[in-house]
């Protein structure tokens, strides 16, 4: 008995304690968050320190836009200066664009996207998202100040919108009085009502931003639902002097003013180093946006090729899928549209390259936006300053018109007021709005035009999920086709990743080194047994 | 018979290393992902905490290795390694013989030793190297860095799967000792159980180390001028058949295992006794031994016997006996094994020396009716 005591505490109570220390966790309290530069709603003394509605110059019925615009200079004399800085003024930006030598002017106003191809041509309509009265073509005075559009942004009254086809000028019959009175701070919909809705449609483009982000739950947007922080854009698009940060590599090429998670987490923000190393490579949005265009669906093909279709009247047509999206339009042929869509994985270290126009097609799919980054970046002697990390991208694809003989994209004018004008979208003639539209920005078109297969990528920013809803290890750490990262291939991932020879050479080994091991034991039993009866006879 | 074979230090490190081994192979195939069980995130935690704890152990045996002097029975022969792989092959199945022993000094057969060594300076060191790697030179923001990992995991897997195997082979290993579970039983409390004829090897094995003490005192004893070419050949004999070399460990053994040291010259008298010899035969002091013939350790009876060794040693032979009565100063008995070795110089014999070593009553009975 003492003996069994003994030998217990000697050899079985050690492995207890060890198994014990070895899984030991320390139980998850309730901790605060890290936070820094954020100041809690709670913890916040909201005091409007002006009233717009007791200045004098405000008190009157403005004739123009115009006029509401000058009202506001008339205070903020040198404002006018930083807006015209500012992209959302210029739709333009001089960079150096990742893998040319050269500064090129890149914006909304000259890059090509494979939504709506681009603004050229179709100035009219598409400037209803300009932050600016009146650019109709070329023509526009971007030195102007009375055309600066200060309500768009600025309104708080949720009266004031722009009309369609007129160059972002106001609907009539607005009271320029009352809103002109409500300016304040942007509010989500100020900024939504361009980017929830840009490429024609709530949430088509992004497929993170959304309407419903203007009061949705927590588990739509952790950070902007109404049941929470309900933090609007600019608490992390942080603003001075509008110089608004952050930025979309649908236009961007340069790794600069960007907004990181880190600005108020820190880059350290776990509990756990595991996790706060993966940060090193893995970029926060790639965990803890699961999924993106929860709330509403987000185009994700776009075909062209098969517009033009009219009926038996020569009408346009429409076509909705189940969920009530545009499954065919005349107009802009095929689209494909998907909610809760999990993201597609890119390396990326925060440059990117366009497909400019006057760029040769290498290769198809066209990358119209390439993410630049890899693995091997990891940013000391590489081509960033700051290492590549995965990213969750959204992948929008599309099928759309380029010169066969030059090998080139082109740009169709798509818009006009009256027919006749070669816009397709009235005339549905591709050829003809390809001339207009390639004449307009005097470029070369060889006249034949075909359609080719394209891909422009999203980094995912918003509806970033509770902490509970973020991957899971296994999410990517697996060898299953569905794994997360089971397309990003250039790397050694655990758990997803195995040397065929090694792991199969091991377990063959494992399996003869048990087979002979049953064999061997097997006949030492029979001959053993053979034995023993030989020796009861003799 | 049961001998004490693994002290309670060796033991605790087997269990806890075969412990951590099993649960780093079980936590490390789960992150390698072939199957779920604690969950990915606990996989890697667990296993990162085994391994520290492993890491401990090893600093530990290390220590241990070194000041018991343990690290020799690692250290590689090729003596009997054929024999002993051919006993595996072919051997074991006809109910052949062990080719080696287990003895207290030499636990470990030549493919044990090769085996075992291979572990300790390849695999083990390997395994560690490549798990720190793993886990610290990932990531860009340190000096150094990998590539990728993927050299880093693949030689990791590939020393989980040598352990592995190696488990699965050396567990049923264990069933080939004197009966199917007596090496665990023995790993566990430390006595080993072996047959008559192992056990009284081990007897033997504890006289040769005499011999090694003897000449441990020799070399140290200050009037020697010569030394025995003879006791050496013997030793080196020893040494040979048993694949060890020289061990200053052997001194405190025989120190505590009462071994009695004797020199006789050619006459029969008695030229040197040690200390043990004479408590042995219940005398005050060596002195009072010296000079007197070698009868007076016999009774009559068994004085022959005595006598046929003493010619047969100063011919040349060295000779290993079994179980013997002593007549004790007080006329009382006692057991021993004896081991008698020639000695002198210019390779003419001038006498014999040897060891005796005490033997329980208990014991010698049961052996003496074995041998029977």
């Amino acid at each position: 008995m003492k003996r069994i005591l003994y030998v217990i505490l000697i050899l079985i109570v050690p492995q207890i304690i060890v198994f014990g220390y070895i899984t030991h966790e320390e139980k998850e309290q309730e901790k605060e968050m890290k936070l820094v530069n954020y100041t809690m709603k709670a913890d916040r003394l909201n005091k409007k320190v002006v009233d717009h509605t007791k200045f004098e110059v405000l008190q009157q019925d403005f004739e123009r836009p115009q006029d509401v615009t000058l009202a506001c200079l008339s205070c903020h004399n040198e404002r006018h200066g930083e807006i015209m800085a500012n992209n959302h003024w210029t739709w333009d930006r001089n960079e150096n664009l990742h893998g040319r030598n050269e500064m090129i002017s890149v914006g909304k106003k000259n890059i090509l996207n494979n939504f709506c191809i681009g603004v050229a041509g179709s100035e009219k309509t598409c400037t209803r998202c300009h932050i600016g009265y009146g650019w109709e073509d070329h023509s526009f005075d971007f030195s102007k100040e009375e055309n600066i559009d200060c309500l768009v942004c600025h309104d708080q009254s949720g009266m004031y919108e722009k009309a369609k086809g007129q160059a972002g000028r106001p609907v009539e019959g607005l009271n320029l009085n009352v809103i002109a009175q409500s300016v304040g701070s942007p509010e989500r919909a100020n900024c939504g009502i361009c980017h929830y809705w840009g490429g024609g449609g709530n949430n088509v483009k992004h497929g993170d931003l959304d309407k419903a982000m203007n009061d949705c739950s927590r588990e739509v947007d952790v950070h902007m639902t109404t049941e929470g922080e309900d933090m609007s854009c600019v608490e992390c698009h942080v603003t001075e002097n509008h110089n608004i940060t952050g930025k979309l590599y649908a236009l961007s090429s340069e790794n600069k003013n960007r907004i990181t998670c880190a600005q108020c987490h820190t880059d350290r923000p776990h509990d756990d180093e595991i996790l706060d190393n993966h940060g090193i490579r893995v970029a926060c949005q790639t965990c803890h946006i699961p999924v993106y265009a929860k709330a509403n669906s987000t185009k994700m093909i776009w075909d062209w090729s098969t517009a033009g279709r009219l009926d038996e009247d020569g009408h346009t047509m429409h076509e909705n899928d189940a969920d009530g999206n545009h499954n065919y339009l005349s107009i802009k042929g095929n689209f494909v549209y998907d909610n809760n869509v999990i993201p597609e994985y890119y390396w990326f270290n925060g440059l990117a390259d366009h497909m400019l126009i006057t760029d040769s097609i290498t290769s198809i799919p066209i990358q119209m936006n390439t993410l630049e980054g890899s693995y091997n970046d990891k940013g000391t002697h590489c081509e960033s300053s700051a290492c590549s990390k995965i990213w969750p991208v959204k992948v929008h694809r599309g099928k759309q018109p380029y010169d066969v003989v030059n090998n080139t994209l082109v740009q169709p004018k798509l818009w006009s007021p009256q027919k006749g004008d070669s816009a397709y979208w009235l005339d549905f003639d591709w050829n003809e709005s390809i001339i207009a539209g390639m004449n307009y920005l005097d470029l070369p078109y060889s006249g034949e035009y075909g359609f080719v297969e394209t891909e422009m990528y999203w980094p995912l920013n918003h509806q970033v999920s509770p902490a509970d809803k973020a991957l899971k290890c296994v999410d990517c750490h697996t060898n299953s086709d569905k794994g997360r990262l089971a397309e990003l291939k250039d790397f050694y991932l655990p758990g997803r990743d195995r040397f065929a020879l090694i792991d199969n050479l091991g377990l063959l080994l494992l399996i003869l080194t048990s087979l002979g091991v049953i064999i061997h034991g097997a006949i030492r039993i029979v001959l053993g047994r053979n034995c023993i009866e030989d020796n009861k006879k003799s | 018979m049961k001998v004490y074979i693994y002290k309670i230090f060796e033991r605790f490190w087997h269990w806890t290393q075969a412990f951590l081994i099993g649960f780093l192979a079980i936590t490390g195939f789960e992150v390698h992902g072939y199957f779920e069980l604690f969950g990915y995130k606990e996989a890697v935690i667990y296993h990162d905490n085994a391994a520290w704890a492993f890491l401990i152990l090893i600093v530990f045996a290390i220590f241990w290795h070194f000041t018991t002097g343990a690290w020799r029975e690692y250290i590689p022969t090729t003596k009997l390694i054929k024999e002993q792989a051919a006993y595996y092959i072919t051997g074991i199945f006809k109910g052949s013989e062990h080719p080696t022993n287990k003895l207290v000094y030499n636990k470990f057969n030549p493919l044990q030793r090769m085996i075992y060594l291979g572990l300790k300076i390849l695999v083990i060191p390997v395994m560690v190297l490549s798990g720190f790697a793993y886990m610290y030179l990932n990531y860009p923001n340190i000096t150094f860095q990998l590539g990728s990992l993927d050299i880093v995991a693949g030689i990791h897997t590939m020393g989980a799967f040598f352990l592995i195997i190696f488990v699965i082979a050396h567990i049923y290993l264990t069933t080939t000792a004197h009966k199917p579970l007596s090496s665990i039983k023995a790993m566990i409390t430390g006595w080993e159980e072996m047959d008559e004829k192992e056990a009284r090897e081990m007897v033997i094995s504890e006289m040769e180390h005499g011999l090694k003490k003897a000449k441990a005192y020799l070399a140290t004893d200050t009037d020697r001028e010569t030394k025995s070419k003879f006791l050496d050949e013997a030793l080196q004999e020893t040494e040979d058949k048993l694949g060890v070399n020289k061990c200053e460990k052997f001194r405190d053994v025989v120190a505590n295992s009462g071994a009695g040291y004797f020199k006789i010259n050619s006459d029969g008298m008695y030229k040197e006794v040690n200390k043990a010899w004479a408590n042995l035969y219940k005398y005050n002091s060596p002195s009072d031994v010296i000079g007197k013939h070698y009868s007076l350790s016999r009774s009559d009876r068994a004085l022959k016997q005595l006598d046929e060794t003493f010619e047969k040693v100063m011919k040349g032979e060295t000779i290993e006996h079994g179980i013997v009565m002593r007549k004790c100063q007080d006329g009382t008995v006692g057991y021993h094994t004896i081991t008698m070795t020639p000695w002198g110089t210019d390779g003419k014999i001038l006498g014999v020396e040897g060891f005796i070593l005490n033997v329980n009553p208990k014991n010698a009975a049961a052996i003496q009716w074995d041998n029977k």
